[in-house]
């Protein structure tokens, strides 16, 4: 009679190290992600949305996670306006969002008037210079910050200023965008650039060109007359394939 | 069983005698340095007689160069008051701990001065004295102190021992035989060392709020670094990652030779994980992404903005990052009108603006030059006079398209009344 030999069992787990389990995916906040999707549930990332409805359904919802994108335009086309939108509705949502800022850009007042939390904003900020180019290595430490920002997990949005420094930029390695892409790609944040021009935007993400079509003012040339609003259009994709008008109001 | 272990002469340190007791027992009550009270419940398997235990604390004692005398009884009070008392070793058998405390002296029950006067007025010398009175008459005469007098004088106990806990001091070292050089191998050793210290703060239910590390070095020198992250850790790996981040920030200037690390342990942070709630940030993975960012925290160029209270143009603070927890069922935002966004040009930009008819008509600075297509202003604001005073006139400038120019932009220019200078805040976006 042969000997027959029983397959090894799987050791069964005990309730502690159960519980330490779960309170592990818990804590790496994976445990949606590793659990089966409920019926009817929807795992599709929703996108992160401005809050601006043209322009939200212009980007088809918002900008996408885990994606490079893009907002590009020259001076006072609305880039700020739109980043600062996008920044409210993240940290409004409890959300938390950094802003790498190489040149020193950002005006906190502003940012609030947007509707910005502030507390849950990281700002990361250039070294201080009267000139107007930031110095050498600015933007290369910017893109390593906004790297660890991106691959923490800890952020929906990681947003990059580089508007005001394109003679610094065309100096970042040509491969600077593709790996920011690849690094994004297997998380939920997502890292939009800002600029003069167009930059990169990678597969999946929004490149959003915008322009200024009209400047309001409260009223007639005179010592009571505000600036009311500025009036913009935004172009989505490299061929801007579509298009949406906005305006954003003046403080 | 308790024991009661006392030093008539001045100890060399003060846990020495708490330290002696420790050996025997982690059921160590120890208000003072001496007289210790221990709890030998279940030593006898090892010491067969109460004797042979007594010996044992005494020869402990003796080890350690304390001259100590011991006294073993069934109630802790007749244990604590025997030990202060007598001599050597007094072991008091179940039952016999009034006979052997009644012709003690009053004083060594540790009553203040001034009962102590009073009780001699009443005639009483010892402690077999004040154990005869009634005790219903002493509390009518001391209040709830009578009784509990009495019960003392009986060797009577009240209430429960209180182990004292054993001293917070986290600390661990690792002296090297050889010594190492670069982080790649200190990375293991680190482990070696942040293990056992986080092991001993999560048996105490504690985290480390901090850590200091100390690395000796071969030329005789220290390397001490100090880390603090956001939030208190129990995490070797993390504490470990935070540890190497900041050596590579700051290298140790030669081979290291020993390793130190101490905690300052918190209690542990009370979070309940919610299914329902967004997700909070870890507070592990939210300090190593701090401390992987030291080259801008360091310098003070990170953290959230804050608004100030104050009317002077562009003040504003940068307070730590630290997001606050949300409140529950508030994650609804409030729709907001997107908004012009100023971008602050930091220190303003020295412009030449000439003027015509009062209102800016051309505007030259850094980075910014063309005609005056429209504009609105101007706004005057003043303030600080107390301080350092600021008076200005605020215009927002659209310029002209310039040939090669996409667009002429939208500024904010001021003219600085106290300085007579124009200077551009910044560009309108």
């Amino acid at each position: 009679m042969s000997a027959v030999s029983l397959p090894a069992l799987a050791p069964v787990p005990s309730p502690a190290e159960r519980k330490r389990a779960l309170e592990d995916l818990l804590r790496a906040r994976r445990l949606q992600a590793d659990a089966p999707p409920l019926r009817g549930e929807d795992r599709r990332l929703r996108p992160l949305a401005t809050g601006i409805a043209e322009m939200d359904a212009l980007l088809g919802g918002g900008f996408p996670r885990g994606a490079l994108s893009e907002i590009h335009g020259p001076a006072s086309s609305g880039r700020t306006g739109v980043l600062l939108a996008l920044l409210a509705q993240t940290t409004g949502r409890g959300a938390l969002a950094a802003l790498v800022d190489p040149l020193d850009r950002l005006d906190p007042s502003s940012a609030a008037a947007a509707g910005a939390e502030l507390s849950r904003l990281l700002w990361l900020r250039g070294p201080r210079v009267a000139s107007e180019e930031p110095p050498p290595r600015t933007l290369a430490d910017a893109t390593v910050a906004v790297a660890t920002l991106a691959s923490s997990g800890l952020f929906d949005v990681v947003a990059l200023d580089l508007a005001g420094a394109s003679h610094e930029r065309r100096r970042l390695p040509s491969t600077t965008w593709l790996r920011l892409q690849r690094l994004v790609e297997d998380t939920t944040t997502a890292v939009v650039l800002v600029a003069e021009e167009h930059v990169a935007c990678g597969p999946g993400g929004a490149a959003l060109a915008l322009e200024a079509v009209a400047l309001r003012w409260s009223g007639p040339p005179g010592p009571a007359r505000l600036l009311a609003a500025l009036a913009a259009r935004a172009r989505a994709g490299r061929h801007g394939l579509g298009s949406a008008d906005f305006a954003l109001a003046a403080s | 069983m308790f024991g009661g272990l006392h030093s008539p002469r001045p100890l060399p340190e003060d846990g020495a005698l708490v330290a002696v007791a420790r050996e025997f027992t982690p059921r160590v009550e120890a208000p003072t340095p001496t007289p210790v009270l221990l709890d030998l419940s279940g030593l006898g398997r090892l010491w067969p007689t109460p004797q042979a235990l007594g010996r044992a604390l005494l020869g402990a004692a003796a080890a350690r160069a304390i001259e100590a005398q011991a006294a073993l009884a069934f109630s802790r009070a007749a244990a604590l008051v025997l030990a202060r008392a007598c001599p050597g070793l007094t072991v008091v058998p179940a039952g016999g701990e009034r006979a052997a405390l009644a012709p003690l002296p009053l004083d060594l029950l540790g009553i203040g001065a001034e009962r102590l006067l009073l009780f001699r007025r009443w005639g009483l010398r010892t402690i077999g004295d004040l154990a005869r009175l009634p005790p219903v008459a002493l509390a009518e005469r001391l209040g709830p102190d009578g009784p509990r007098l009495a019960h003392l004088a009986r060797g009577e106990d009240e209430g429960l021992l209180v182990p004292t806990p054993l001293p917070a001091r986290f600390e661990t070292t690792l002296e090297l035989e050889w010594p190492v050089d670069g982080l790649e191998p200190l990375a293991f050793l680190l482990s070696r060392v942040l293990e056992p210290l986080c092991a001993a703060l999560a048996a105490r239910g504690a985290k480390a709020a901090s850590l200091a590390i100390e690395l000796g070095l071969v030329d005789g020198t220290v390397h001490a670094r100090a880390l603090k992250p956001a939030a208190p850790s129990g995490e070797a790996r993390t504490w470990r990652t935070l540890v190497l981040l900041d050596l590579e920030a700051h290298p140790p200037r030669d081979t290291i030779a020993r390793i130190t690390a101490r905690a300052e342990p918190s209690a542990a942070r009370a979070t309940q994980f919610s299914l329902l709630d967004p997700a909070q940030p870890s507070p592990e993975r939210f300090a190593e992404t701090m401390a992987r960012l030291h080259e801008w925290t360091a310098e003070g160029r990170s953290g959230s903005p804050q608004l100030v209270d104050t009317h002077r143009p562009g003040a504003f603070a940068v307070s730590t990052f630290a997001p606050p927890p949300l409140p529950r069922g508030t994650c609804e935002t409030v729709p907001r009108l997107p908004r012009v966004a100023l971008r602050a040009f930091r220190p303003p930009r020295l412009a030449h603006v000439a003027l015509k008819d009062g209102a800016p008509a051309f505007v030259s600075a850094p980075g910014v030059r063309g005609a005056v297509a429209a504009c609105a202003g101007p706004w005057r604001a003043s303030g600080d006079w107390w301080d350092v005073a600021f008076s200005r006139e605020e215009w927002d400038v659209a310029l002209a398209l310039r040939p090669g120019q996409a667009s002429g932009g939208l500024y904010r220019i001021f003219l600085d009344r106290l300085r007579e200078a124009w200077f551009v805040e910044g560009e309108l976006d």
